[in-house]
This record gives structure tokens, sequence and C-alpha cells, in this order.
């Protein structure tokens, strides 16, 4: 039991990790909190479901499809919305709260919900992991997160959109002196948010159904996730999905499933509590200290 | 045109329009029609297909020339309303307000279909008392509004043509009792929605197993829109459960029985997952439900070769829409309420609402899931024998896409088998 946990609650990790890394990108970047996260991922489902099963395209091409559909969404929002409310932290908020409730409950209008809404799995198969049967999904969920980790990291070191991304996080007016395009490097980055959360849902939603509520959960996970981690730490977002994967997984399996749920929640009160920049957080530090 | 010629074709105007109105029968549709209300979560599949059969059954009614109160041949007419019950977060009050909405502005004549939550149709029931508005629910299962209809005449107007918890025990019973004989297995798990009336069957079935000689080695509540199974089936496995119970209604407890797969969890699946009742699950699934075993909670939501009412029901269904009945639960009794509903309004020859109750309370009939007859509580009574009671059955899919009636024994197809991991 104590190896399945083990196994499990890192499975587990990591989903929470690959939901939290675009909503922590976006906000590490360019200081929006994207509140449309959760109904961009759902999106992504609803998206890539309807290539596959309305207009007949292989899991691959619709999958990527819903990706770039979803990252353009991002970028749009951006663009024609949040540029004129740059800097207005609590009208952002609204914006993007407004916009995912509005593309949620449109779903919720058209139909879509229903128990038909799932992805199929992407490889058929169950392997045994010291004595732990785990199907290959989730080791695929596994790999998925760490590479877009690692690629998150050589992409910010290394490129020259990811240097701007970490300039302007690091300073936006010194940024801007330094020519680079603040405007356009944010909207690259909230585009780049939303496309992330795009593959977490294509990899992450065969292994449940698509619906709007998961719009929501998906949302106070990463919330919870990135507030645990402390808003815009990359790190932090490791860390934090590995404490709430591993509490969650313990909870359920050695108190009572019905209280997984609020382990995220909980989590939350508890870092704002003890330490409100959450635990690799920069945002408030010096506020603290004071 | 001459002026003579202007006098003939108003004459034969004249004339047309006379035959027209005086002399084809059919004066149901020119008469006042009796209001059927639908309130229900109409985005939920059972919702959806009730209401689809209530469409079904109207149709046909009306085009045999409607229902005959007293002298008068009257049509049925439907309004429905979305109470949205069904979806996580909805409160009560917000559904009792859409019925209420409902009553006052449309006044219909009788309700069918209902809520999906029994909260709801608990506290709902003295708000059909205070409008005097027979009922004839379809969905919502607890046996409590039984209870209340045969202690309290107030509530005499709540009517449930469905299968209620009770009932569901009783052939989730008889089906342990089948596994136990032939494969000597008596640990279980139980793991259930937490819905009113899934803790209630779980908190009578744990009861039950016990003086069955079953050992219950685990309950796992989850709360609705909860779709990571993972911990309880690893709990279930360690455990040494042979028999897994499922109790669900949400959408998104299908996955539970490809995560049961997919883990390999050496126990039999059987119990009540909705989005496993219906032909469409094996490709929704992925083809990857093969061994579960699933109630349906009407007979007619599923076509039964020994009782050709639910099959013509279900033919009748897949013709008028293009597609099979997919909700286990709900589409059939739907179907047999408008029926119910009819036979009770002529028989009483008025759509006053007490004579319709009166009226309801002696009908027995057969219906698409079996005889419809109802007891003291106004509860269709469900049993073994679709020509004695209303039926409900239990399913097992092959590992080939197929729904095998294995359950009870007057309409079974087949037998229960392992699944392939099980198998030594």
């Amino acid at each position: 039991m104590f190896e399945a946990t083990l196994i499990y609650g890192l499975v587990n990790s990591v989903i929470l990790a690959l939901v939290a890394l675009g909503f922590n990108l976006t906000f590490g970047i360019s200081g929006v909190a994207n509140f449309a996260y959760g109904a961009f991922y759902v999106t992504a489902g609803f998206l890539t479901w309807s290539g596959l099963n309305q207009l007949g395209l292989p899991f691959g091409v619709a999958a990527a499809l819903a990706v770039l559909i979803t990252a353009l969404m991002g970028a749009l929002m951006y663009r024609y919305l949040l540029l004129r409310l740059r800097g207005l932290v609590v009208s952002e908020v609204i914006a993007t709260f407004g916009v995912g409730l509005a593309l949620l409950e449109l779903f919720r209008y058209l139909g879509f919900i229903g128990f038909e809404y799932t992805l199929p799995v992407m490889i058929d198969a169950s392997v045994d992991i010291a004595g732990v049967v785990v199907d290959a999904q989730r080791i695929l969920i596994v790999v998925v997160g760490a590479s877009l980790a690692a690629l998150l990291w050589v992409f910010t070191r290394h490129t020259r959109t990811g240097r701007a991304f970490r300039a302007i996080a690091q300073d936006e007016h010194t940024a801007l002196t330094l020519g680079i395009n603040t405007d356009r490097v944010a909207t690259i980055s909230v585009a780049f948010g939303a496309g992330y959360g795009a593959i977490a849902a294509v990899v992450i939603l065969p292994l449940g159904t698509i619906s709007v509520g998961e719009g929501y959960n998906v949302l106070v996970n990463a919330l919870a996730v990135c507030i645990v981690g402390g808003l815009g730490s990359t790190v932090g977002v490791i860390v934090a999905s590995l404490l709430i994967g591993y509490a969650q997984m313990i909870t359920a399996t050695y108190v009572d499933t019905h209280w997984m749920m609020i382990v995220s929640l909980v989590a939350i009160l508890i870092i704002l509590l003890i330490k409100p920049s959450g635990l690799f957080g920069q945002q408030k530090e010096l506020e603290e200290r004071i | 045109m001459t002026r003579g010629l202007r006098v003939i074709v108003g004459l034969l105007a004249g004339v047309f329009l006379a035959v027209t109105v005086f002399l084809v029968p059919g004066p149901a549709l020119s008469a006042e029609p009796i209001i059927i209300g639908v309130p229900t979560s109409l985005g939920f599949l059972e919702g959806k297909e009730s209401y689809n059969a209530v469409m079904l059954a109207v149709d046909e009614i009306n085009k045999a020339g409607g229902v005959q109160v007293g002298k008068t041949k009257r049509p049925f007419k439907v309004v429905a309303l979305d109470i949205r019950d069904a979806a996580p977060g909805v409160p009560v009050p917000d559904a009792l307000l859409g019925i209420e909405k409902l009553i006052l502005g449309k006044k219909p004549h009788a309700l069918v279909v209902g809520p999906f939550r029994s909260e709801a149709l608990l506290a709902g029931m003295d708000l059909l008392a205070k409008h005097k508005v027979p009922l004839l629910g379809t969905i919502a299962m607890t046996p409590k509004s039984d209870a209340m209809v045969a202690k309290d005449p107030k509530y005499k107007y709540v009517f449930r043509v469905c299968l209620n918890a009770k009932y569901f025990v009783g052939y989730l019973v008889g089906t342990m009792k089948f596994i136990q004989k032939k494969f000597g297995f008596n640990k279980v798990f139980i793991m259930h929605q937490d819905v009113a009336w899934a803790r209630i069957t779980a908190k009578i079935m744990t009861g039950i197993y016990g003086k069955l000689g079953w050992k219950v080695v685990g309950t796992a509540s989850f709360p609705t829109g909860s779709s990571k199974f993972e911990s309880a089936l690893l709990k279930a496995k360690m455990k040494g459960a042979q028999v897994i119970l499922p109790i669900f209604d949400m959408p998104q407890s299908g996955i539970l029985v490809k995560q049961w797969r997919a883990m390999r969890v050496p126990a039999l699946m059987a119990g009540f997952i909705s989005p496993l009742a219906g032909s469409a699950a094996w490709t929704i699934f992925d083809k990857k439900i093969g061994g579960a075993i699933n109630a349906i909670f009407e007979l007619g939501n599923i076509p039964s070769a020994k009782y050709p009412p639910a099959a013509a029901f279900y033919q009748a269904y897949q013709k008028k829409y293009g597609k099979e009945v997919q909700a286990g639960h709900g589409p059939a009794p739907s179907y047999a309420s408008v029926y119910l509903l009819k036979a009770a309004i002529e028989k009483a020859g008025s759509v006053q609402a007490d004579a319709i109750v009166a009226a309801l309370e002696k009908v027995e009939t057969a219906a698409v899931m079996g005889k419809a007859k109802f007891s003291k509580g106004h509860q269709v009574v469900y049993g073994a024998d679709p020509g004695k009671q209303a039926l409900g059955c239990v399913f097992q899919w092959t590992n080939d896409g197929k729904r095998v009636i294995v359950f009870p024994p007057s309409v079974a197809e087949g037998q229960i088998t392992l699944p392939a991991w099980m198998k030594k």
C-alpha cells in the first residue's frame, strides 16, 4: 500500500504541477492572475473532443489544434481586454474571471454536459512498478510534466523571448529601457500560459471526463499550488505540487476520500497564516519582513 | 372572375370550412389541452431522455385522438423547465423556485419526471401539496417520500413510477447472492456518491451484507463531481475486496470503471454507475468496460426479448429520435407516466387534481417496465416478474461490447463471468 501511495501520489503531484505551470508562468511574467485559466483548460478539452468526434481528426492533430487555438485565445484576451486594464489588479482579476465564467457557462448553455465528453488514452497499456499496476497514461503524464518543466527552464534561459520573459518578470521598466516590447512579451506569456494549460488538459483529461465543473476545480488547484509555492516561482510550483499532491493522496487513502477535495483549500489557509508570500514567493516578501 | 363564379367559390370555401370544423374527426386538437409540466434537469442525460420519452408518449396519444375527459377528447400539451438540480452546487431552493414558477406560470394539470435529487423531491412535497398538483416522479429515488405519503394524506399528490432505493437494494441483494453462490465471494468494498439516495442505498446494503454473510471491508464516499477514484480502488485492492459495489449517478462516475480496469483491481465491479447503462458507453469509454456489472433501474431502458412492451418502447424511441435510449433510469417510467396519467384522467372523467389522485391510486396496467400498480405510499411496486410487478434488471458488459441481462432470472439472458484479469 505504501508503494502504491508513493507512486500514485507522485502522479497526482505531477498532475497538479502540470495544471499550475501555465497559471504561474503568466503571473510570473505579466503579473496577470489569469482567472480564465480553468476555462481555457476545459476549452482545450472540448476542442480536442470536437476535433476527434465531430471533425474526425486523428487525436494528435485534434490535440495540437486545440493547444494552438487555446493559446491564441489567451493572446487575444490579453491584447484586446487586459492591455487596457494593465496595472489595475482588481480589474484584471474581475475581467479574467468574467471571461472564464462566460466561457464555461457558454459550454453549459451549448449542451456540453454529460459523460460522453471523454478523451481516449494515448497508450492503452499498464505496467507493474514494484508490485503496483500503473497505466501508461499516468506514466505519460509524469514524462510530459517533467518535460514541460525542463522546457520552460531551457526556454527562459536560452532563447531571446525567454530571456525577455525573465527581464520583464524582474523589472518591467528596466526591460523597457533595454528595448523590450513588454506588451508583446506579456501577450506571449499569457498565450504560453494558456497553451501550457491546454497541453495539461490534453494529457490529463483522458483519465477523467471533460466537464464545466472541471474548469472551476482546475482553477482552485492551480491557485492553491501557486499560493503555497509562491506566486511566480517555478520551483515553488514543483515543491507545492509535491506537498499538496501527496497530502491529497494520503488523506484519500488513510483518512477518507471525501476530504481529499478540501486539502488544497486547507493548504491555502495554512500558508496564508504562516507565510503569505508562499514557500518560494518573492512578491510580498519584503513587506512581510518589514 | 364573374360575380357568379365568385359566389360558387365562396360557397365551396364555406362548405370546406364547415366540413373541416364540424365533420372531420379530431376534436382533441381544437379542445383545451391538458397541460403536463416537466420540471427536471433537462441538461442531464436522464432528464433529456425522460423528456423525450414523455414527448413520445404525448405524440402517440395525441395522434390517436387525445384523452377522453367525460365527453370531450383533449390533447396533452407539455411544458418543460430546466431546474438544474442535478448539477453540483445548485441549491435545493433554486430547484424549488423553478418548480413553483412552472406551476404558477403554466398552470399544469400534473407534473411528470420531476427532480433528480431526492433532497429536492422531499423539500418540494410541501409545495406540491400547497398547489395541489399531482407529480408522477421518475428520477428521485429516496424511499422517504413513500413513507411521508403513507403517513400524511397532505402529500397524496406525490407518486413515483421509477424504482426507489429500497427496490434497487432488492436487485443488488439478488445479484450479490448470485455472485456469492457462483464464485464464493464474501468481501465487498462500497463506493458511493455523497447524495441522499446513494448514501441511503449504501447504508441499507451495509446492513444487509452482514446478514448475508458478507464482510464490508471498506466504504468510500465521493462528492458529486469527483473523478479521482485511484485511492479508493487501491484501498479495495489492499483490503482484499472481491466485489466493489459502486453507487453513482454523476457523469464523472463512468471513469471509475476505466480506472478499475487500468489498475487491474481483482474485484468484480457490480452495482450502479449511470454512465455505464446505455449502449453508447462501450465506445465512449474506449471499449474498456467489459466485465462491469450494472443495474438498469427500469426495464424498457434496455430491451428485453422476454418482455415485448419493453422492447417496443425501446424501438419506438429509437425510431423517433434516431438513437437508442442511453439512460438506465428515467425514460421508460416517464413514458409510462403519461399513459398512467391518461388512464387516471379517463377513469376520473376529470382533470381535477384530487380526482386524478384518487384514480391513480386505483390504476393497474401493463406498462413498458412491467405491471404498474401503486403501493400505499404511491410507489409503483417493483418485483421479479414483469407480468406481476414492474421490473428493474442487472446486466453485464461483455468483452465484445454487448449488454447481457443476468438478473432477475425471469428476464436473464446469460450468466455473470469474471473479467479476464480475475480468472486464474
